[in-house]
């Protein structure tokens, strides 16, 4: 039990370096077409053997995993800058503002990401967006789908260190409100949130998987697993290896950021990376704790 | 007259709550000059903690002002938020939760500098050795974090924080009451070398009038919300005015048994009123041994009284005063 995880996360890592260095590993053009060779099994020059266009499904799967690698990040990264900004903002800023800002977050979260994704991309298939390619297009909407819930932790962080004393005692420093937010707020943010973004990396990727699936997300002939998917499921009598080799890459690489995230939450993973998220937890309850009991010593 | 380094008139803080308004601090005058060491006691729930944050300005206050050095304090704070922080320090009562857990020593003493922009690297460094000498701290604690020290050496380095700055007024918030008794001694004894080596205006809250009566020069005694009595401490404590702080003075325990065990106890019977509901009159007219009718119809005014201090007390007055 204390060993296993680690061999699990292997996907996650083999994916990351499989997107990195994709052009290197790739043995053919993964969109280039060779109507001698549809369909054929696997061979020494076409390793998993080509789809119904001749394309090589070996070199597919390698630019697929930098397709999802690609968007992912940016996604995720977008997401949680985006999130972070408005849920601190919100947090700090208290009052008004805050209630506006959680009812637009309470709202995004209330749909599920998925439908959101769906429902934007459909408003950016009008003219209007035409100059966007769709790749971008779901980038985008995948982003403003996947905003709210680091807005929700970010902004939940920062209220529970504001009441922390220490916090008062930078302002009695002369400490502005900036130097009290970088220095000592936003470190407790980026700490919970970079763990949570770690698990919801898999979800992301099968996101992507899925919009592509429904031939909302990356458009041909660019490789991507879930479009590989489509495209295998009426030649899966012929070969079903064209759908199980997109679907088991696409599992084992889900699976395993979900157990990555698991991992940080459980601290399987080594103290310098950890973070603390649970130690965190712990010791702010322990200051709400001592809070509480000055309040009453105080009353 | 004017070398005042605090001074407040009308101070008043008012808490509305589901319940009802709070008068915490309800009309509080305080004149602490430059230089002294003032105590502010009273029990639980007096508003002593809250009028110690007011005067700083970490509880905005419902009415009344407050002066420091001769300036108004939320003026200068608008004016001039560093200036003034650089004049005034704060001390918490819980070392621990007013220092941030990602931090080392040596880092949470060297923030103030950093904020203000205060020196070099090497110059900070060597600001740093030098606040740790004024705390009698050994240099290895700069790389620990704050959890992994004792408590008297966690209110060590709050009090080096705060001085990190050299401010000329330093106010505590019950900066004791975290530390083992036996600690205790130590941190007055520092409180007391620094005041004499650095010259500040010490306003120390404390519930231990054991400590006010070994440290500050002057008191001020609260009860719910106002000021009951306040003088130097010597004379008051040796003859103090208002029953209450008889009542107060009569707690402390001695430790001679002999003294202990003959010494005359006042008893107040039942609780403080709460101070959403102050009593008409003196508020201390509930719980007073020697309550007169016209205490329970007017508020008694702060008075000269023997002990050259002021009392808020009817039967008190410069010649005599009653005795419980």
């Amino acid at each position: 039990m204390k060993s296993w995880p680690w061999a699990i996360l292997t996907p996650a890592l083999i994916f990351v370096l499989i997107g990195i260095f994709a052009p290197l590993l790739m043995t053919h053009d993964p969109t280039k077409q060779d109507y001698s060779a549809i369909l054929s099994p696997s061979s020494w020059s076409h390793w998993l053997g080509t789809d119904y266009l001749g394309r090589d499904m070996y070199s597919r799967i390698i630019g697929g995993a930098r397709t999802s690698l690609v968007a992912m990040v940016v996604v995720l990264l977008a997401a949680l800058i985006i999130g972070v900004v408005i849920g601190s903002f919100a947090g700090y800023i208290g009052g008004r503002t805050e209630l506006v800002l959680i009812s637009i977050i309470d709202i995004a979260l209330a749909l599920p990401s998925l439908i959101i994704a769906l429902a934007l991309i459909g408003v950016f298939s009008g003219e209007a967006w035409s100059w966007m390619s769709d790749y971008w297009k779901m980038i985008i909407a995948l982003t403003l789908a996947w905003w709210a819930n680091y807005a929700r932790m970010s902004r939940a962080v920062v209220v529970a260190e504001l009441q922390q004393p220490y916090i008062e005692a930078a302002r009695v420093m002369g400490a502005s409100h900036m130097w009290i937010f970088t220095r000592h707020i936003l470190p407790h943010v980026l700490g919970l949130v970079v763990v949570y973004a770690s698990a919801d990396a898999g979800a992301l990727v099968l996101a992507i998987a899925t919009l592509s699936f429904l031939g909302l997300g990356v458009a041909p002939p660019t490789p991507e697993w879930g479009q590989m998917l489509v495209d295998g499921m009426s030649y899966i009598e012929d070969n079903p290896a064209l759908v199980i080799i997109p679907g088991l890459a696409l599992t084992a690489v889900v699976v395993s950021f979900n157990l990555l995230g698991e991992a940080f939450a459980l601290q399987k993973v080594p103290k310098a990376v950890r973070g603390g998220l649970l130690r965190r937890k712990k010791s702010a309850r322990a200051g709400e704790e001592t809070a509480r009991a000055a309040t009453e010593a105080k009353a | 007259m004017t070398d005042f380094a605090i001074e407040a008139t009308g101070l008043k803080v008012h808490f509305k709550t589901g319940a009802g308004l709070v008068r915490a601090v309800d009309g509080v005058d305080l004149s602490i000059p430059k230089g002294a060491f003032h105590g502010i006691v009273g029990e639980s729930g007096c508003g002593k903690t809250t009028l110690a944050r007011a005067i700083i300005g970490l509880q905005s206050s419902t009415e009344g002002s407050v002066r420091i050095n001769g300036r108004d304090r939320t003026d200068w704070q608008r004016a001039d938020r560093k200036g003034f922080a650089r004049a005034v320090q704060f001390i918490f009562q819980d070392p621990l939760g007013s220092m941030s857990r990602r931090q080392t020593v040596g880092q949470t003493l060297e923030e103030p500098l950093l904020i203000h922009g205060i020196g070099t690297a090497s110059e900070r460094k060597a600001r740093l050795a030098e606040l740790l000498d004024l705390v009698a701290l050994p240099s290895t604690v700069l790389d620990r974090i704050p959890r992994s020290l004792s408590g008297g050496q966690r209110q060590r380095v709050s009090i080096a924080r705060a001085l990190a700055l050299n401010p000329q007024v330093l106010i505590c918030d019950e900066p004791l009451s975290a530390l083992d008794v036996s600690v205790r001694a130590q941190i007055v004894n520092l409180f007391a070398r620094l005041q004499a080596q650095l010259g500040l205006t010490i306003v120390i809250v404390a519930h231990d009038l054991a400590i006010v009566r070994e440290v500050c020069s002057e008191v001020t005694v609260m009860y719910l919300g106002r000021v009951a009595e306040q003088g130097v401490t010597k004379p008051l404590f040796a003859d103090p005015a208002h029953p209450y702080t008889q009542a107060l003075l009569s707690a402390v325990p001695s430790p001679d048994p002999r003294i202990e065990a003959t010494r005359p106890r006042i008893l107040l019977a039942g609780d403080p009123p709460s101070p959403r509901n102050p009593p008409p009159g003196c508020r201390f007219s509930t719980r007073c041994p020697v309550v007169e009718p016209q205490c329970r119809v007017t508020e008694p005014q702060l008075r000269a009284v023997k002990h050259q201090g002021q009392a808020a007390c009817h039967l008190a007055a410069a010649e005599t005063h009653a005795v419980i």
